[in-house]
């Protein structure tokens, strides 16, 4: 008994080595910002101590409900039509080659427009406000989403259909069960990307193009000199986008648990 | 069970130059892709002329080819494609020069890995249009401005695919090397930029893209010459719409460009790579 608890303790000094190993340059980067600029009368680099309590008091909580609930459910929204629309039409063009081929150009040239520069664009033709946020994101964010799933769909082995068509299996569970799962690597890459995407283009379209929202917020305070307040967006689509990569991965794991298993637990 | 093996192999065998295709048949795919794109602009053209989009906010593709065509001639054109094209390339290689070094140092160390594990998660997950504000009040509306949100962009694409590039390294070239106790400089030279390159190389077309991006992004809000603030200028009068779709029309093309041109350059420089069939999205 003594032996098994000295293990665990020895298990657990070692886990929390290693947690201070991974942590230890983000703590020393924070406590050197903080002592840095303490004294600083700089206009651009406020004393992080100024930044924190603007934070505090813009994101904690008086601007949550007005700025970052719709800059969440605007992304929200966009990302998921772009990753469902990009799903669904990404299978249909991977079961079908010759549509892929006779498409390949056009996919090709739509997946190169800089979306942002579509962002003047969607103005005019949406207006200012969630519709036109939305259609920008799904816009930028279809195309990774839509061409990973059809080159996952058309790299399907053809023997798996066979097996399948031998089984007399339904269309249904051939879809849902086989397709979408055997791609569903190719898919989650995409969505990965897209995920990125997404993020740059609802910071950036609220910038140009919103009446509210954290982008709006991070380029109003600029125009008003009120830099403290500028860092504190800053620090909060910081750490917004890292939650939304650990979200991701949660997903990912999910999604891909039978996959991880088939490769071994290597990567 | 099978399905779970099924995208890798299938993916190599699609890859594998099969016979070359009937010249032919070649010919019939390029029709066909042809009159896709023609259906395409012809629609585009109809809902236009038709009314059933209004012309104030969507140009029609003629009125966008004449005016492109026009625009050609000038001047202005050339200088505000001249300036994306230069903060792009020199982005690029600012985060190359910045990304490769540090990325085969962190791959090749566990600790230092380790130790830099979260601050790099977390600096990479910051979308990069967050700097905008700030490197505007730095630098104002000049291409420095720019160059800090590429740099920013793309500095992580390249570093993680170098690491990983490094982590990919064949244990057995590894061993060879200790074997022949190959000096440091020379293993890097000689067995470990090569086996990364490739993965390298992918963080390069990622990074391309991103770049191209984030230039015209910072252009049009910020006013720093180019083609995003051409788009910007043409996008408040009404005269000047078919120039705005004509500026987009442009960055495009240039986008595609870049892409067949790396992957172009790709394969002629690593066609002796095995990983060269690497296509892992950052």
């Amino acid at each position: 008994m003594a032996f098994g608890s000295q293990v665990t303790t020895r298990g657990l000094t070692r886990r929390s080595a290693a947690l201070a190993l991974e942590l230890v340059v983000p703590a020393a980067i924070v406590v050197a910002w903080w002592l840095a600029s303490s004294g600083s009368t700089s206009l651009y680099f406020p004393p992080l101590s100024k930044i924190v309590s603007a934070f505090r008091q813009i994101w904690l909580f008086s601007h949550v409900g007005p700025d970052a609930g719709p800059s969440l459910e605007h992304l929200a929204a966009g990302y998921l039509l772009a990753s469902v629309s990009g799903v669904v039409v990404g299978v249909a063009i991977g079961l079908l080659p010759s549509v892929g081929e006779a498409l390949a150009p056009i996919l090709e040239a739509l997946r190169a427009v800089p979306a942002l520069a579509l962002v003047p664009a969607a103005v005019l033709i949406l207006g200012i406000g969630p519709s036109m946020q939305i259609g920008v994101i799904v816009s930028a964010a279809v195309w990774p989403v839509l061409l990973n799933t059809a080159d996952g769909v058309r790299g399907i082995d053809p023997q798996v259909n066979d097996v399948a068509r031998s089984y007399r299996i339904g269309w249904r569970d051939r879809l849902l069960r086989m397709v979408l799962r055997a791609a569903s690597p190719q898919i989650v890459a995409g969505m990965r990307t897209a995920l990125s995407i997404a993020v740059v283009m609802i910071v950036f379209s609220e910038m140009v193009g919103s009446t509210n929202g954290i982008g709006y917020q991070l380029l109003q305070s600029q125009r008003a000199f009120d830099i403290p307040g500028m860092w504190s967006a800053m620090i909060l689509l910081g750490i917004l986008g890292y939650l939304l990569n650990i979200l991701f991965r949660g997903f990912e794991r999910g999604v891909l648990a039978w996959h991880r298993g088939m490769r071994g637990a290597s990567d | 069970m099978t399905v779970a093996f099924a995208d890798r192999p299938a993916r190599g065998r699609a890859k594998r130059p099969g016979p070359a295709p009937v010249i032919g048949q070649r010919v019939k795919v390029l029709g066909i892709q042809t009159a896709c794109v023609a259906v395409l602009l012809a629609a585009w053209q109809l809902a236009v002329v038709s009314g059933a989009v209004p012309e104030s906010e969507v140009t029609q593709p003629t009125a966008v080819a004449h005016r492109l065509w026009d625009m050609l001639a000038t001047q202005e054109f050339w200088s505000a494609v001249g300036e994306t094209a230069h903060t792009w390339v020199i982005g690029l290689l600012v985060s190359l020069v910045v990304a490769v070094p540090l990325g085969l140092l962190l791959g090749a160390s566990t600790l230092l890995y380790r130790m830099f594990r979260v601050t790099i998660d977390f600096l990479r997950t910051i979308p990069p249009v967050v700097l905008l504000p700030l490197a505007l009040l730095l630098y104002g509306a000049r291409e420095q401005t720019a160059l800090l949100l590429v740099a920013f962009g793309s500095v992580w694409p390249l570093l993680l695919q170098t690491m990983y590039g490094v982590h990919q390294v064949d244990p057995v070239s590894r061993d060879v090397a200790r074997a022949y106790q190959l000096r440091r400089l020379d293993f890097v030279r000689s067995v470990l930029l090569p086996s990364a390159a490739p993965f390298v190389a992918t963080g390069v077309r990622i990074a391309a893209t991103m770049s191209l991006l984030l230039v015209v992004g910072s252009e049009l809000l910020g006013g720093i010459p180019g083609i995003g603030a051409q788009i910007a200028v043409d996008q408040t009068s009404a005269a000047q719409i078919p120039s705005m779709y004509a500026y987009v029309v442009v960055a495009t093309a240039l986008g595609v460009a870049v892409n067949l041109l790396i992957v172009r350059l790709e394969r002629r420089v690593l066609s002796w790579h095995s990983a060269h069939k690497s296509q892992q999205e950052a």
